[in-house]
Formats: C-alpha cells, structure tokens, sequence
C-alpha cells in the first residue's frame, strides 16, 4: 500500500509483523485474525500516524 | 487386497472433500532432491486456490526449497470404510508479500487452519512465517471403493 496523509499501521501483538492498511483491511484483520499468525486482533493493534510530510 | 473400482471424484464432490480437511501434504523437488511436508490450508473452491502459512526457523531446508517459485503438487485424502478418497493439486506455489495484501486475502488467509506453532518451540517472533497461495492448474479427486467382504 502506498503512504496516504493518515496512515493506519497495524502491528501484531504475537508475531510482530507490521504493515500499513485501509480501513477496510483494518476490520477485515479484527474479524479474520492476524494474516500471518492468526492471532485474535483488537483494535489496540492499529495505529493512525500522520504521515503527510511538509 | 481387492480394488474394486476406481472412480474419478467430481468437481463438487472433490471441492467437498477439500472443505471437510485443513490439512495435507506439500510436495515438491529442487533437482532431484524431493521434499515434502505436512501443511495446513485454506481453500477457495470458486477460484481453486489454496492459502498456506508456511512456518521455518533460520536452520531451516524449508527456505531453501520455497526459494523460488516451485512447482508443487498437495494431497488430501480420507479414509472411511469402505471408501479412500484423494484430491491432488497441481500448480505453482507462490509467496504473498505482506505488501500485496487485499481484504480478500486476510479473509483468505482467516479461513486457514493456523499452523501448529507450538512444535517449533519457540515464540512467534523468531519464526520465519511465509504466505503463500497455490493457484492449482488441476485439481482432481478420485475415489476407491473397497470389497467390505475384504474386511476381517
């Protein structure tokens, strides 16, 4: 995915991978699990950073 | 031993037998070397595509053989008497990028049966965790119905 002004990044809390995401990947993660581990997902994994750069 | 019949399974009865099972063998070669494996899968039986977690450590051979884009063949089968059936799929095992993640692969990936972690011993984050999809050219599925009066 590519850099947007607000980017939601997702880190796993067991495997550690992170990626950044859309929103539609963030909940599709929270209802389906960490796509790499499996691992249950909560909301607390995802973080919104401002990402524009002046 | 007799075989009483051999009997190609139908699409729909070989993509029921693939939505009863989350796990198989995962065979393939590098030269002549053979290597295969137990695995667990997802299956999409519209677009006949399996999703695999494919778990290795730094020691691992694993890597070694799913360097490059293999070609590999996975096999399901069941037994229940006085039936044995078997799907093969053939296709060409490619790795996804964490990059190249869409909605419909995390929900994918969501439908697999996670891998057995625990055998390896050690914590998620040491492990080398690879996806992949298998794409399968052919998938097909055949079916043996054994004589029950071979039955002790």
């Amino acid at each position: 995915m590519s850099a947007s002004e607000e980017d939601i990044v997702f880190t796993c809390p067991e495997c550690g991978e992170t990626m950044v995401v859309n929103p539609a990947m963030r909940d599709a993660l929270v209802t389906n699990g960490c796509v790499v581990c499996g691992a249950a997902v909560a909301e607390s994994a995802f973080e919104v950073s401002d990402a524009a750069q002046e | 031993m007799a075989l009483d019949q051999q009997t190609e399974m139908s699409r729909a009865e070989t993509d029921a037998l693939l939505a009863r099972h989350e796990t198989g063998v995962l065979s393939l070669a590098q030269g002549d070397e053979p290597y295969a494996i137990p695995i667990s899968y997802g299956y999409d039986a519209e677009a006949q595509t399996f999703y695999l977690r494919l778990v290795s450590t730094p020691e691992s051979e694993k890597r070694q053989f799913l360097s490059s884009s293999p070609a590999v063949r996975l096999v399901v089968s069941e037994e229940t008497e006085p039936e044995y059936r078997s799907v093969v799929a053939k296709g060409t095992l490619k790795e996804v990028s964490t990059d190249e993640m869409t909605v419909e692969r995390i929900e994918q990936f969501g439908d697999a049966k996670r891998p057995l972690f625990e055998i390896w011993g050690e914590s998620k984050t040491d492990l080398r965790i690879q996806l992949y999809e298998l794409d399968a050219d052919d998938v097909s599925g055949r079916f043996i119905e054994l004589d029950p009066s071979e039955y002790a």
